[in-house]
């Protein structure tokens, strides 16, 4: 999948604000993002309504706290939270589908969360 | 005056300590683990000064083992420092590591100092860093599992005091496993990757793996070298004998001797022109083809490689051509991100 490039990241108090270098621009909510985690303890919870929505209960009950963000290489992004999980390693393809509402785990979340 | 004294219910979060004692110590575990934090947070500080601190980082992969890719990537890091350039080599497969061997550094151990690994120093002043220094002998199999080989490679990646370099090659076990994946996600501002590959079909279709890999990564593929590619048959004769040589698959290869009497033919052991042809399937540069010389399995044993014992010779050259291709590509390359985090 062919992406613009992520050029900057704002964190604000309970979102961050995305700039890509074709000009498009998507606010993500720490919730939104935290829910979407890709580590492989996070990813299967989606698989199935229940657990997803059990997951994203956790996720809004965590304090509220911007992440440090941290580049991985040059394909990714992982951010670190004070609480919660924080193994998750965010392709950049996974954060443009983040910020355009699309299910960022393409309707696989346990394949996806290989990565 | 009677202290309280020091209240610990059983059960209970609630502690009630005398004030003038001193605050409780933390538990041998706590201490443990924040011993492992602090030296990760170390690691990191030290893994962002070396991006730095190294001009330029490229790692040599194959999709497919016994292409000849630490003599590759031994050649490269020989080549560079011919040209009087600082070069280190990261020998990162941790399973049978075999640089050191090549660089005539065999049996030797790493010196710490001040908390930091310091590199050994082989032919032409590169330094090296291998698995092989920290084994007790070279018949001793390392059986580790992923997060263990992780933690050795961030050590290798963190901890050696490598000082400034112009060049650091990374040289990899075969295959898209773990260690490129550590790397390529620790190191910052990696210049690309050199994948290594010999003519035939199974080794092309894994090196087509290597290039996928690599695309999936997002680091730049500096291109293809074809490696034992061509062996170069070379004798005397009366001037103006017609030669013929009984090739590889039934092909007779003819020549004839020049002036001087001397003829060669080179013969394509393991077929031509595959390397080349994968990288213009996938639009990456051929760097170059690497003749097959049974000059580097003698050097590599003895400790000396082709570019040290013959720095004039056709090996060197052809490592010398295949520099130069990959020199103007880091060089005009614009690395780094850009990504801004506020």
């Amino acid at each position: 999948m062919e992406i613009p490039e992520l050029k900057r990241i704002e964190r604000r108090e309970f979102d961050m604000h995305l700039t890509w270098d074709d000009g498009t621009e998507h606010e993500i909510t720490y919730d939104d993002l935290r829910h979407a985690c890709p580590c492989a303890n996070c990813s299967p919870q989606r698989n199935d309504d229940s657990t997803s929505i059990a997951l994203r209960r956790t996720v809004e009950r965590l304090p509220k706290e911007k992440p440090t963000v941290r580049t991985v290489g040059n394909y990714a992004l992982s951010f670190e939270w004070t609480s919660g999980c924080s193994s998750g390693i965010h392709r950049f393809e996974r954060l443009w589908r983040l910020g355009e509402k699309q299910d960022p785990d393409n309707g696989k979340a346990y394949v996806h969360g290989a990565w | 005056m009677a202290s309280v004294p020091r209240i610990t219910m059983a059960d209970s979060p609630v502690k009630i300590n005398n004030p003038g004692s001193a605050p409780e110590a933390p538990s041998a575990e706590d201490q443990q683990k924040m011993e492992a934090a602090y030296n990760q947070m170390k690691r990191k500080m030290a893994i962002a000064e070396m991006g730095k601190a190294i001009k330029h980082k490229i790692m040599v992969l194959s999709g497919k083992g016994g292409v000849g890719k630490s003599t590759v990537a031994t050649g490269l890091a020989l080549s560079l420092a011919q040209q009087g350039l600082k070069v280190g080599l990261l020998d990162i497969d941790i399973t049978g590591p075999n640089v050191p061997k090549m660089m005539g550094l065999d049996g030797r151990r790493l010196n710490v100092e001040g908390g930091r690994i310091l590199p050994a120093e082989g032919h032409l002043g590169v330094k090296v860093i291998s698995m092989a220094f920290l084994l007790e002998d070279e018949d001793t199999p390392v059986v580790w599992r992923g997060p263990i080989k992780l933690g050795a490679i961030q050590q290798f990646i963190g901890d050696v005091d490598w000082g400034n370099l112009d060049y650091l090659i990374i040289d990899f076990p075969p295959g898209t496993s773990d260690e490129p994946l550590t790397v390529a996600q620790n190191l910052p501002d990696i210049d690309g990757m050199v994948i290594v590959t010999t003519p035939q079909d199974v080794a092309l279709l894994d090196s087509r793996k290597s290039l996928t890999f690599a695309n999936s990564l997002k680091v730049d593929v500096i291109g293809i070298i074809e490696n034992m590619s061509g062996y170069a048959v070379n004798g005397r004769a009366t001037a103006g004998t017609e030669i013929e040589v009984a090739g590889p698959g039934g092909k007779t290869h003819k020549t004839t001797a020049d002036e001087n009497g001397d003829w060669s033919v080179t013969l394509d052991i393991f077929k031509s022109g595959g390397g080349e042809k994968t990288a213009t399937e996938f639009n990456v540069p051929f760097l170059g083809k690497l003749p097959f010389d049974p000059g580097f399995v003698r050097g590599g044993d003895d400790g000396v490689h082709r570019i040290v014992s013959e720095p004039e010779g056709a090996s060197s050259q052809a490592f010398s051509e295949v520099v130069s291709k990959i020199q103007s590509f880091v060089e005009t390359e614009d690395s780094g991100s850009g990504l801004e985090i506020i």
